[in-house]
């Protein structure tokens, strides 16, 4: 029969690292199973990245206090895991009078959830911190800031992995059933795991799989988010610039976000849509986006776009239904013992994750003991970034080995030692997505167009890879057919 | 019979689009030619079209996948696929250098498959 | 890490970069390097296994490779010193250039450079194109390397998004190779790549070009499944009702190139908005003293063999600087009327009595006549039946006073 796990978690997502990360601090057998071949690869991956202060949500609410308790996570975590995180700040802009009576009322639904540090400014105040974003007034919310979603899951699957954790990828969930007080999980790729607890945190999925066993009728309702992503820009804003949330609570509104590298992320919408994979972007939307965008900030219109993208948020209502908003769904199964199901984790899901993991390991140490895991390390080393180095440093690090000193991508200046190291990653992710979100090769200004060549030349030369080997990201998506003609 | 077709002189910028009506082996008619060259590429395209191919050959290298390889003279041009049959079957080994024959008189027509770059190891 | 004085740096070894430091070396300058990220000398022209290349400077129709190697022939006779797998991550205005190799850090300060990184192609992103993003979706250039260097299959049903030459190259290039091309599409109502390659790549294939259509949705998750094609009206607006369904694994982009200007702009190399390129004198020198530009790196080129000439150009200019450090000369601009899209040079020195101007057309004209005149003087004078955007065309001008006032324009004449 097969290894029994303690804990099997369905879903590599933010949630799920984070779940799995807290979880190895304790002697447990542990295993996370992912649909996709990386983590981060569905809701994770498609946001806007920021580190919400927590004023959003209503006071009480799981969403508002896990995302005050989360948000104390990140300092800490971004050192120990060593990934970016950034307190640079957000300005939510009044473009009209009849818009600051609402700053004013989320500055006291933030003071009620205890977020720290809000301010209300004026105009003159937001030519201060953001000369060029237009507006009347704004609130100001200093210990808001962002990340990278998925660095920081990969950093967390990284060090849950070195802490222990099993990671199994493209095994997409399709069978639940309990044997012998045991969870059997199986997955279309005709694999079977065996458990004693298993916590959901499928995402777009969650509900999906809780069905497979559980008796409740929850329903996710899928609302796509679109984006523009533009070339790294100097100069132009700083900090987050939001509007008001609209009012039909389905949004934050459409906001202008810099990244952690540099770039500005536009979006997102908010479109209710059929399926739960279509992250297919659409001209009206696109269109939509950058007018939006230019009334905060109309230098954006002459902006180099080099992206546009799509995510989905796992919405638990849909518009019309009367509700405006719903809380996360963090329970054990009243049937089902040993399930705990995780549903609805949408914004502020990264920012809340910590606490997340946080509750779901109380959840856990309820029912039974947990004994700590003296081996444990809390750290992680992200690979060394050349670019990021100083001259001297380069110059030894180029000593020491000569792969530092090719560089395979221009627009980012990533070198073949940098790709090799991502490519090595101990999760054993070998998809080109995976790689490029490792070490940011393939995307730059010129999406791949220098490096491409040289990525499939290492992957051949280091790695022995066929050209069949080759996958954007999942085993359906070739690069390639083979060769021109066989050698 | 008379036949008709139009043709695109390439000798210059002009580029003239040329209606061309024809009989056999003669030119009858050529319109739209803006000047005499046209009517020798008429008759070139018409009744002895050339191209040259080129095309890779794997080969075993250093560093090098593929050597570049061409026709050293135009063939045909509804031979081009036959000359490709003759060189997709062929593979290499380093070294190679550019202007080695690889082919001799491929299919007879008096134009040889030479290598295109050099491969030296 | 090595520290140096050097006289000449040439970043990039293409048709441009070879020929400046070949030239800059004819003319006596021994301390050069010549620069070079790839593992090779030649650039793009490796990958360019057709033929067409030499006619100008060479005499011969040769093919993108042999083209190389004649220079490089050239390069080794004239000992030029070069240095592959060297990627330039740095350069300011001072001319201090760090490089990165595998030997180790190298850090230059030049008495003149010459910037010749060539371009970059345009990318789905910059279209904006909507729908998913599955793999298979490449840029013609990436592909070209793909097929032709690395002998890879990138896919079996291929459509090709704009007819820039080498979209059409590739198009014919692929189904020699046995795959299928179902069609290139073209926004504008005109081929953008040559007429020559339009006949012998698309003609000769039979493969179709549809004019005014674009690509308006983009279907598949994982690899392409599908694209949706609609035609486009005179102002260039997606005709709905016209939207097709294509069925096929493989998309290539030939929408465009860009010169590669990240590094000239550390430099502080003033850039051109229509040619994205710097804007340079007739010395092709930039608005940094001892910098100077070629080859695609400063405008697009159709023909190799004009980026060479312009890199013999600079490489000589960039030779004249190092031995005489010229105090403050007056620049002329030069100006256009609209239906120009651009002139190089940009400017002219003010001790400049004799150049050549290289210009394209914003759209094709018919029967027209291209004046260049200096103030009341006109320098030259031509009709042409047709005058295509696609065709870089140039101009020698001279003059016994000094170009000061040059203006280059498109007069619509009648003419049977």
């Amino acid at each position: 029969m097969n290894k029994i796990f303690d804990i099997i978690i369905i879903g590599a997502g933010v949630v799920g690292c984070s779940i799995a990360r807290e979880l190895s601090r304790f002697k447990l057998d542990l295993m996370v199973i992912e649909k996709e071949e990386d983590v981060a690869s569905g809701i994770s991956k498609g946001n806007s990245g920021v580190i919400h202060a927590g004023y959003h949500k209503e006071p009480g609410s799981l969403k508002a206090t896990l995302n005050v308790a989360g948000h104390r996570y990140f300092q800490e975590w971004g050192e120990q895991l060593d990934f970016p995180v950034k307190f640079n700040g957000k300005l939510v802009v009044a473009k009209v009078k009849e818009e600051v009576e609402g700053l004013r009322k989320l500055m006291e639904r933030g003071r009620k959830n205890g977020v720290k540090g809000l301010e209300l400014i004026d105009a003159q105040q937001i030519k201060n911190f953001e000369p060029r974003v237009e507006g009347i007034a704004a609130m100001y919310s200093p210990f808001s800031g962002i990340t990278s979603p998925y660095l920081m899951t990969i950093a967390l699957a990284e060090n849950a992995c070195r802490n222990g954790v099993k990671f199994e990828f493209e095994q997409e969930v399709n069978a639940i059933s309990r044997v012998n007080n045991l969870f059997r999980i199986q997955t279309a790729g005709n694999q079977e795991y065996y458990s004693r607890w298993l916590i959901n945190s499928a995402g777009l999925n969650s509900a999906k799989v809780s069905r497979l066993i559980c008796h409740n009728k929850h329903r996710i309702f899928p609302c796509r988010g679109q984006y523009y992503l533009t070339d790294k820009i100097d100069d132009l804003i700083s900090m987050l610039i939001y509007p008001l949330p609209s009012k039909d609570g389905v949004t934050l509104g459409i906001h202008i976000t810099p990244t952690v590298d540099g770039n500005i992320l536009i979006g997102p919408s908010a479109e209710y849509i059929d399926s739960l994979e279509d992250t297919a972007c659409t001209r009206e939307v696109m269109d939509k986006l950058k007018r939006e965008a230019e009334q905060f900030l109309p230098e954006i219109r002459e902006a180099p776009f080099i992206r546009n993208y799509a995510g989905i948020r796992p919405k638990l209502f849909y518009p019309g239904s009367g509700v405006n908003d719903s809380d996360y769904i963090i329970e054990e199964d009243s049937e089902i013992h040993y399930m705990i199901n995780l549903i609805g984790i949408e914004s502020p899901g990264l920012t809340a994750a910590p606490a997340i993991a946080d509750m779901v390991v109380n959840m856990v140490g309820e029912k039974e003991d947990l004994v700590l895991n003296d081996q444990f390390c809390p750290e992680r080393k992200a690979p060394l970034i050349f670019a990021q180095q100083s001259e001297a440093d380069q110059a030894r690090l180029i000593q020491d080995d000569p792969a530092y000193g090719e560089v395979i991508c221009r627009c980012e200046t990533v070198t073949r030692k940098e790709v090799i190291e991502a490519f090595d990653n101990i999760l054993g992710v070998r998809s080109l997505d995976g790689l490029k979100r490792r070490c940011r090769i393939m995307a730059g200004r010129c999406q791949g167009g220098f490096c491409t060549t040289r990525i499939v030349e290492i992957l051949r030369d280091e790695y022995g890879l066929s050209p069949e080997q080759i996958f954007k990201s999942n085993f359906q998506s070739p690069l390639f057919y083979g060769r021109v003609k066989d050698d | 019979m008379v036949k008709n077709c139009n043709i695109i002189c390439i000798l210059c910028p002009n580029c003239c689009d040329m209606r061309v009506s024809f009989e056999g082996k003669e030119i009858l008619e050529l319109e739209d030619a803006r000047c005499p060259r046209g009517l020798e590429y008429a008759r070139e395209e018409l009744f002895n079209p050339t191209r040259t191919l080129t095309s890779t050959v794997p080969i075993k290298s250093h560093y090098w996948k593929t050597v570049s390889v061409r026709t050293n003279k135009p063939i045909p041009k509804d031979r081009i696929f036959d000359v490709y049959e003759q060189l997709s079957s062929m593979r290499l080994a380093a070294p190679v250098k550019r202007g080695d024959v690889l082919i001799e008189n491929v299919l007879g027509l008096g134009a040889s498959i030479i290598a295109t770059r050099s491969v030296l190891e | 890490m090595i520290e140096k004085d050097i006289d000449i740096a040439v970043i990039g070894a293409g048709p441009a970069g070879m020929a400046a430091a070949i030239s800059a070396r004819e003319k006596g300058v021994k301390d050069i390097i010549l620069l070079e990220r790839n593992p090779f000398l030649g650039g793009i022209l490796i990958q360019c296994i057709h033929d067409g290349f030499g006619l100008h400077l060479f005499d011969q129709n040769l093919t993108g490779p042999e083209y190389a190697e004649e220079l490089i022939q050239h390069l080794i006779k004239a000992k030029v010193p070069f240095l592959t797998e060297a990627m330039v991550i740095d350069i300011n205005a001072q001319k201090e250039i760090r490089v990165v190799s595998r030997q180790g850090l190298l850090k230059l300060k030049a008495k003149a450079i010459v910037l010749a990184m060539g371009c970059r192609e345009r990318t789905r992103g910059a279209l904006e194109i909507p729908g998913t993003r599955p793999a298979g979706i490449f840029t013609a250039g990436v592909a070209q390397s793909l097929v032709n260097l690395q002998n890879l299959k990138i896919g079996k049903e291929v459509v090709i998004l704009g007819s820039g030459d080498v979209g059409l190259i590739m198009a014919r290039r692929l189904k020699i190779e046995g795959l299928k091309v179902l069609r290139v599409i073209e926004k504008l109502p005109y081929c953008s790549g040559l007429v020559r390659n339009r006949v012998q790549c698309l003609r000769d294939y039979d493969i179709p070009l549809h004019l005014s259509s674009t690509v308006i949705d983009i279907h598949g998750k994982d690899r392409l499944e599908a694209l949706t094609a609609a035609q486009l009206n005179e102002k260039g607006e997606i005709l709905y009702d016209t939207a097709e369904v294509i069925p096929c694994d493989t998309l290539l982009l030939s929408v465009g190139l860009i010169p590669e200007n990240e590094l000239s702009r550390k430099a502080e190399v003033r850039l051109d908005w229509r040619t994205l390129g710097a804007e340079v004198d007739d010395y092709v020198e930039t608005n940094t003293p001892g910098i100077f530009s070629c080859g695609n790196v400063l405008h697009i080129h159709d023909v190799a063999d004009y980026a060479s000439q312009e890199g013999f150009l600079a490489g000589e200019r960039a030779a004249c600087r190092v031995r005489e450090n010229q105090g403050k000369v007056l620049r002329f601009p030069v100006n256009a009327s609209k239906e120009i899209k651009y002139v190089v040079p940009q400017l002219i020195r003010e001790d400049c009595r004799e150049t050549e101007l290289k210009f394209r057309v914003t759209e094709p004209f018919e029967n027209i006549r291209i004046i260049v005149k200096n103030g009341g003087e006109t320098l030259f004078r031509k009709k042409f039946l047709k005058i295509m955007p696609s065709e870089m065309n140039m101009v020698k001008i001279s003059s016994d006073k000094p170009l000061d006032k040059v203006y280059v324009e498109l007069e619509k004449t009648e003419i049977a």
